[in-house]
This record gives structure tokens, sequence and C-alpha cells, in this order.
């Protein structure tokens, strides 16, 4: 057998091995009935509780599986991020091209950025409705503007080599904006919306929470109004999860697919 | 050198030869835009011919205007219109393809492979009708660079990064090539192997070329011709003509006396 790299395996083990204890720590305190534990049930009770339900949560009519919440709120995280961060390129690209499109939009963006995602929910149900628009509207106005400010930030950044090179080889304003801007900012762009995901994580639960009848947002309000701790913290055990697989996969594109840095 | 002894021998007995010239600074002066009117650069009313089909080199102390002087002739500096670079017969009014830059430093797109980044010179040009792959082939070789063609910028060294800037702008097959202190990041035996690269590319090529360096040995091995920047308003305090095979013995006294003149502007 080959021996154990500690020091790759080192930080994974102990994390682990630390997680673990505090579990153990937290079933413990269940078993002897300690006070907080009402309201916090450890995992050993609130998971058997949703595998007894067979993976159903709610009541009758009302109820959904929980794979449904989960794919209804990454879709929502997923597409309003996408749609963010593919707008917040060409926008980016706008101001870059015509002095004309940054007058007329940096004070609105200024203007916008600050306010917070949340504050769009009222809104954004009135235009949109109960459904995925508001949900997906709401991530999107949470990472939008943090993501063009950070476009323009990257294109400014970008070594005016590369576009003396170019533009001596012959790329027009457009080709050069595909061939040498574009790519010397993705990845930047790429890290900024890693760095902003929680930001678009938490702007899709509380739209969940407020607005919507699914997803794993409305799965913690639907916990309260039953008065079902088990649920709540089954609930936040797969918000928790959930965000950190999405890191990860995030974190794999960008070390992976979008590697270099200019 | 080739057509400049080829005009030698062509020349009529009445008149004196002419070589041809690339450029031709005709009252050059280059000011900056500046938030306020504007900030004169040391280059006011210059003027100067360079030739074609050879390496000029050019030296000075730092911000003597060596580096704008360079980007004027790309045209990527616009000069005030008393004068100009003389350019085909006209005066120059923004950069063309026939003019390649290569800088000392970002030369390559990090998101391409030795291979990718050559073949950039390529993309734009609708009217090349060669064979692309064959050409990055002959190019990559020419530059020995075949084996690293699949590696990406972070994993060459800095003289095959400069070797592959030089291959980008060389299939292009350009006019004129200019060079801003190209090798400065290298060390010492990689420069030397990088001059006699240049001087071999230039003499298969008849490149035109312009080189800035702060490095006297660079500037006068590569150099057919040598001129010292200096001043405000800058003027060329040196013009010396280093074609004789003599200058390319670092120990020989022409180069030794030249050395020493040029130093002694410099510092
Ligand atoms: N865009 C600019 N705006 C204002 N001043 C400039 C600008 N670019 C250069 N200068 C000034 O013009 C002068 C000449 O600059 P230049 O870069 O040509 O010098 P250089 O000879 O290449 O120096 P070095 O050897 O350090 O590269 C310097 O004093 C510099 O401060
Ligand atoms: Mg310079």
């Amino acid at each position: 057998m080959k021996a154990i790299d500690w020091e790759r395996a080192g930080p994974w083990v102990v994390g682990t091995l630390f997680f673990c204890l505090i579990i153990v720590l937290w079933e413990a305190a269940g078993r002897s009935d300690l006070p907080f534990t009402t309201v916090m049930p450890p995992p050993s009770e609130f998971l058997s509780m949703v595998v007894e339900s067979g993976f159903r949560v709610g009541l009758g009519s009302q109820a959904a599986s929980l794979d449904e919440a989960v794919i209804a709120t990454f879709g929502r995280v997923f597409a309003g991020m996408a749609l963010a961060f593919i707008a917040a390129l060409i926008t980016g690209m706008l101001i870059g091209l015509s002095r004309f499109v940054t007058w007329c939009i940096s004070p609105l963006l200024f203007v916008l950025a600050p306010i917070a995602p949340i504050a769009w929910i009222p809104l954004a149900i009135v235009v949109f409705g109960i459904n995925n628009g508001t949900a997906v509207f709401i991530v999107f106005m949470g990472v939008y503007f943090i993501l063009t400010i950070g476009t323009l930030a990257e294109i400014r950044r970008v070594p005016e080599e590369y576009l003396t090179v170019s533009g001596n080889l012959g790329a027009s304003k457009w080709q050069r904006w595909v061939w040498v801007i574009l790519p010397s900012i993705l990845p930047g762009v790429f890290t900024l919306l890693r760095t902003n995901f929680i930001a678009a994580w938490m702007a899709v639960l509380v739209a969940e929470m407020v607005g919507m009848r699914d997803g794993l947002g409305a799965i913690i309000m639907m916990g309260r109004n039953l008065f079902n701790n088990e649920l709540i913290m089954f609930g936040m055990l797969i918000i928790g999860v959930s965000g950190f697989l999405v890191d990860r996969i995030l974190a794999f594109i960008g070390k992976r697919i979008l590697w270099w840095r200019v | 050198m080739n057509s400049l002894s080829a005009s030698h021998q062509m020349a009529q007995p009445i008149e004196v030869a002419q070589p041809r010239k690339v450029f031709e600074l005709d009252h050059l002066t280059v000011n900056f835009a500046a938030r306020k009117g504007v900030i004169p650069s040391p280059l006011q009313s210059l003027n100067l011919k360079i030739e074609a089909g050879r390496i000029t080199t050019i030296l000075g102390r730092s911000g003597c205007g060596k580096s704008t002087l360079l980007r004027t002739l790309g045209g990527f500096v616009q000069p005030e219109d008393t004068g100009g670079v003389v350019y085909k017969q006209r005066f120059m009014d923004g950069p063309t393809p026939e003019i390649v830059m290569i800088f000392q430093e970002n030369n390559l797109f990090p998101w391409l492979t030795v291979e990718g980044n050559v073949k950039f010179g390529l993309r734009f040009r609708k009217d090349d009708t060669r064979d692309k792959a064959q050409a990055v082939k002959d190019i990559l070789e020419s530059v020995g660079l075949t084996d690293a063609a699949k590696q990406y910028p972070h994993e060459l060294s800095g003289g095959m990064k400069q070797r592959t800037a030089i291959a980008r702008a060389l299939i292009t097959r350009p006019r004129v090539l200019l060079l801003d202190e190209p090798f400065s990041a290298l060390d010492i035996s990689l420069k030397r192997h990088m001059h006699a690269l240049i001087r071999e590319l230039q003499e298969n090529t008849g490149t035109s070329m312009v080189m800035v360096t702060h490095d006297v040995e660079e500037a006068i091995t590569v150099g057919d011709r040598v001129l010292v920047m200096g001043g405000n308003p800058a003027a060329f305090l040196i013009d010396e003509n280093t074609t004789d095979p003599a200058m390319l013995d670092r120990y020989s006294s022409n180069y030794l006396k030249l050395q020493k003149k040029v130093e002694s502007v410099i510092y």
C-alpha cells in the first residue's frame, strides 16, 4: 500500500473528523434532552423523519418531493447566475466599445448596484408573479451589478500590449473584443462569479421563503408554519451541502477550464 | 545588408548611391494629450532616415523617448501634423499590418499554446493563401520551437517566449519589425543566442528592423547601424554604421572604440 500523503489528505481528514465530532456531541445532547435540541433536533431524528415520510415534505396536496425542491432551487440559481454573467460581459463590452454608452449606463449602474436584491422582491412579484421568473430575477439582481463593475475593472487591467499586438495583426475592434479582451477577462469575472455565488444563493433562498411555494427556501418556511423543527433542520442541511457542492463545481471550472491569468 | 551592397553595385557613376529608406522622420513632433493642453514629449521636430532591409538599433537613457519613437513608427501614436513619419511616400496615419511590434513582455496570450499564439498572427489575414498549418510549422522550426508547439506561455522560458513572439510577427511577413527592449529580461547567454537568431532571420527574410535597447553590446552586434538618442528635445548624438564584420568581435579595437564613445554619451 502506498503511504498516505498527509500534506494533501491532512486537511480533509482533520476537517471530516471535526465535523463528525460535532455531530456526535449534538447526538449526545439530543439523547440527554438538552433544551436546545427541541429547536435543533440532532441528525438521527430529522433524517429518520425524512426517510419515514418517503423524501416528501409538506402535507397532503401541498406535499412536494425533495429532489423537486433541490432541482427547482438549483435551476433558479444557475439560470440567474448564467444570465447575469452573460449580461455583465455584454454590458462591459458595450461600455468598452462606445463612450456614449458609457455615459448613459454608468450612472445607472452605480445607483442601482447598492440596492439589495431582496428589495426587488415586491416589485418582481408584481411583474413576474409568484413563479420562477421572480426567483431568477432576484438572483440576477444579486450578482449582475457586482459582475458588471468587476468586468469593467478587468477590462482596464488587460495589458496594453495585447491590444497593440492584436490591432497590429489586423484585428478589428470587434475581433479584438472576441479574441483578446474576452479571453483576458473571463477567468477574473468567473472568479468573481464564484465569490458571489453565496450572494446568489442567499437571494434565491430569500425569494423562495417569501414568494415561492417550492424550492429549498420554501421547505424551511413550511417547517416553520408546521412547527416542524426536523423539517427546518433538514432543509438547512440540504442548503449547506448543496451550496458546498456548487462551490466545488465552480472552483473546478475556474481551475481546470478558465485556468489562465493575464 | 544585401540590399545595401546591391544598391552600391547598381549605383550610376554620376549620382551618389542612396540606400532605400523605409522610414523618414520629417520634423516629427510628438505631444501627449493631457487633461489640460498637452505634455510635450522629447521628440520635437526630429529628422532621420531609416534604411530598409537592415537592422537599426537605438540606444539612449531611460525616458529619452525611445519607446515613444518606436510607437510612432508603428503608427500607434499620432504625431503633430507639422511633420511626421514618412512611410511609403506618405505620412503615416495609423497602424498597418505591414509593421509589427514586439515588446519586452506581455507579447503572448496566456490562453493559447505556442502554436496558437503563432497562428493568431494569421487569423485576421483573409488574403493569405498559404497553408496555415504548414506556415506555422515552418516558422516554428526556424525559431527552434517545434518541440514546444503544444506548450503554454507560462511553461516557457523567457527566451522561448520571445522566440514565439518573433515567430508570430514573422509569420505575417511584415515589411518592418519594431522591437522594444525584446531581450532585456534574458540572461546573457540566451541574449547572445537571440542576437544570432534575429540576425539570421533578418538576413533570410530581408525584413527591416528597428530595435530599442539598453544594452550597448546588443546594439552594436545586432545593429547594422547604431543610433544614440539623448537630450530634451531629443537628438541623435551618435549615428554609426556597424556593418563592418569587425564589429561582431567584442574585443576588436573598432568595437571597443565605439563602445567607449557610446558609453561616454549615455552614462
Ligand atoms: N502617455 C504618456 N503621457 C505623458 N507622458 C508620457 C507618456 N508616455 C511617455 N511619456 C513621457 O515621455 C518621455 C519618454 O518616454 P519613453 O517611454 O519614450 O522613454 P524611453 O526612452 O522608452 O524610456 P525607457 O528606456 O525607460 O523605456 C518620458 O519622460 C515619459 O515620462
Ligand atoms: Mg521604453
